[in-house]
């Protein structure tokens, strides 16, 4: 059984009322969503705050989840709402994005390991535009597709694609011009 | 080998062993959308059955009279189950097709209203036992306001029916939700409103539709405050 088909089917338990089956979920998933709240939230002290948060709508609205769609998509998007809604985060997330200074704490995915530096390539990603980093981080570092990117963000694959391959791009650039001057 | 696995925080347990009754899980947006065609079609025919078809009927052929509500209603549909996909958080379309849609719903409506009026241009004054006149006014306030309770009852509906959904941008699924009934009821009251002028059709009944809309989009909005105001709590 795959993870995507496991994970369904502990969802399939936990509407049913299976504790186990909810606490399995957040073990499988937890760790990942953290890291996606710390990116959206540039930073991790309200991450944690963000997790429970997903987590405790997720409950609530457990009624809302079809066993059509893949389980990891659809938390994710949750927290991405759960984010939005927070003001708290989103004032974060705004200072951080426009002072460029303070860098949150993006993971370094597998890709971009061989280009530079780990401090090099967090602040490459942190020269992006939120929309390309998020894009280039959902798929290259939690291994999304890019439709299943598009249902999240509620854009089409096309520019979803697009999103990640100019942050790419520009990651590429940026790095590329942190090792000139270090030259 | 050591399991690292993060482990589930005390308080969240807590919080969620105290309510694991079993749940249903919800359709798929557009078995969502045909389950909630029943009673949008009931809720439109309501003033069909009070007040009769136009009597201009004859004028507009059956394809202008029933072929045209019944493709707006369809349009009502189709815009209940946009908003059913933007009520999920993997299912979201496009933004620009979102909107796109809802503008080319919004035409088609517009279009349809004006083929009406210029194939029968009859005006708002309603007489009655033959000398009394109703003026235009008391006609336009009658089909605003009817369409719009109706298109109210409506909204209450999608809002019970999607109360638990999960949309990133509620207002806008709301405000999507109170499109499909304002255009699914305003396909009933094309058909038994007597009077075609542009300025009663898209005064009138086009106001009700925007009240609608601005009822879906408060409604959401209210739906978003509670949902995370109890989860401060």
């Amino acid at each position: 059984m795959s993870e995507g088909e496991q994970l369904r089917a502990l969802m399939i338990r936990y509407q049913g009322g299976s504790l186990e089956a909810f606490q399995e979920i957040y073990a499988q998933l937890a760790a990942a969503v953290r890291r996606y709240l710390s990116h959206l939230a540039g930073g991790s002290e309200i991450a944690d705050d963000l997790l429970q948060e997903t987590f405790l709508q997720m409950h609530r609205s457990r009624a809302a989840y079809n066993p059509a769609y893949a389980v990891r998509p659809w938390v994710f998007g949750l927290a991405r709402n759960v984010f939005l809604m927070n003001r708290r985060a989103a004032r974060r997330w705004a200072e951080v994005h426009e002072s460029r200074e303070e860098l949150p704490e993006f993971p370094v995915f597998p890709e971009a390991d061989g280009l530079g530096s780990r401090d090099e390539i967090r602040r490459g990603i942190a020269c992006l535009s939120t929309d390309q980093a998020e894009a280039l981080l959902l798929h290259h570092e939690w291994g999304f597709s890019f439709d299943e990117i598009a249902g999240m963000l509620g854009i089409s694959a096309a520019a979803a694609r697009a999103r990640a391959s100019r942050g790419m791009a520009d990651l590429r650039a940026a790095l590329n011009s942190f090792q000139r001057a270090r030259a | 080998m050591i399991d690292r696995s993060p482990k589930t925080p005390e308080a969240l347990i807590r919080v969620i062993a105290q309510d694991l009754r079993p749940v249903k899980p919800s359709p798929r947006p557009l078995r969502l959308a045909l389950q909630t065609a029943p009673f949008a079609l009931l809720v439109s025919s309501l003033v069909l059955l009070a007040v009769g078809i136009r009597g201009d009927s004859g004028i507009l052929g059956p394809l202008l009279t029933w072929g045209a509500s019944a493709a707006q209603f369809a349009l009502a549909i189709a815009l209940v189950w946009i908003a059913a996909h933007e009520s999920t958080p993997a299912g979201r379309l496009p933004k620009g097709t979102v909107y796109a849609a809802a503008v080319a719903v919004m035409l088609v409506v517009v279009g349809i209203t004006v083929s009406t009026f210029s194939i029968s241009p009859v005006g708002s004054t309603l007489r009655v036992a033959g000398a009394l006149r109703v003026p235009p006014w008391i006609m336009d306030l009658a089909c605003g306001v009817g369409s719009t309770i109706e298109g109210g009852i409506l909204v209450l509906l999608f809002s019970w029916m999607f109360r638990n959904s999960l949309a990133t941008r509620p207002i806008v699924a709301g405000a999507l939700y109170g499109a499909g009934a304002g255009v699914a009821v305003n396909a009933g009251w094309r058909i038994a409103c007597p009077f075609s002028t542009l300025r009663h059709t898209l005064g009138a009944h086009g106001t009700a539709i925007v009240a609608t809309v601005l009822l879906g989009a408060l409604i959401g909005r209210f739906l978003r405050a509670r949902r995370f105001h109890s989860a401060d709590r």
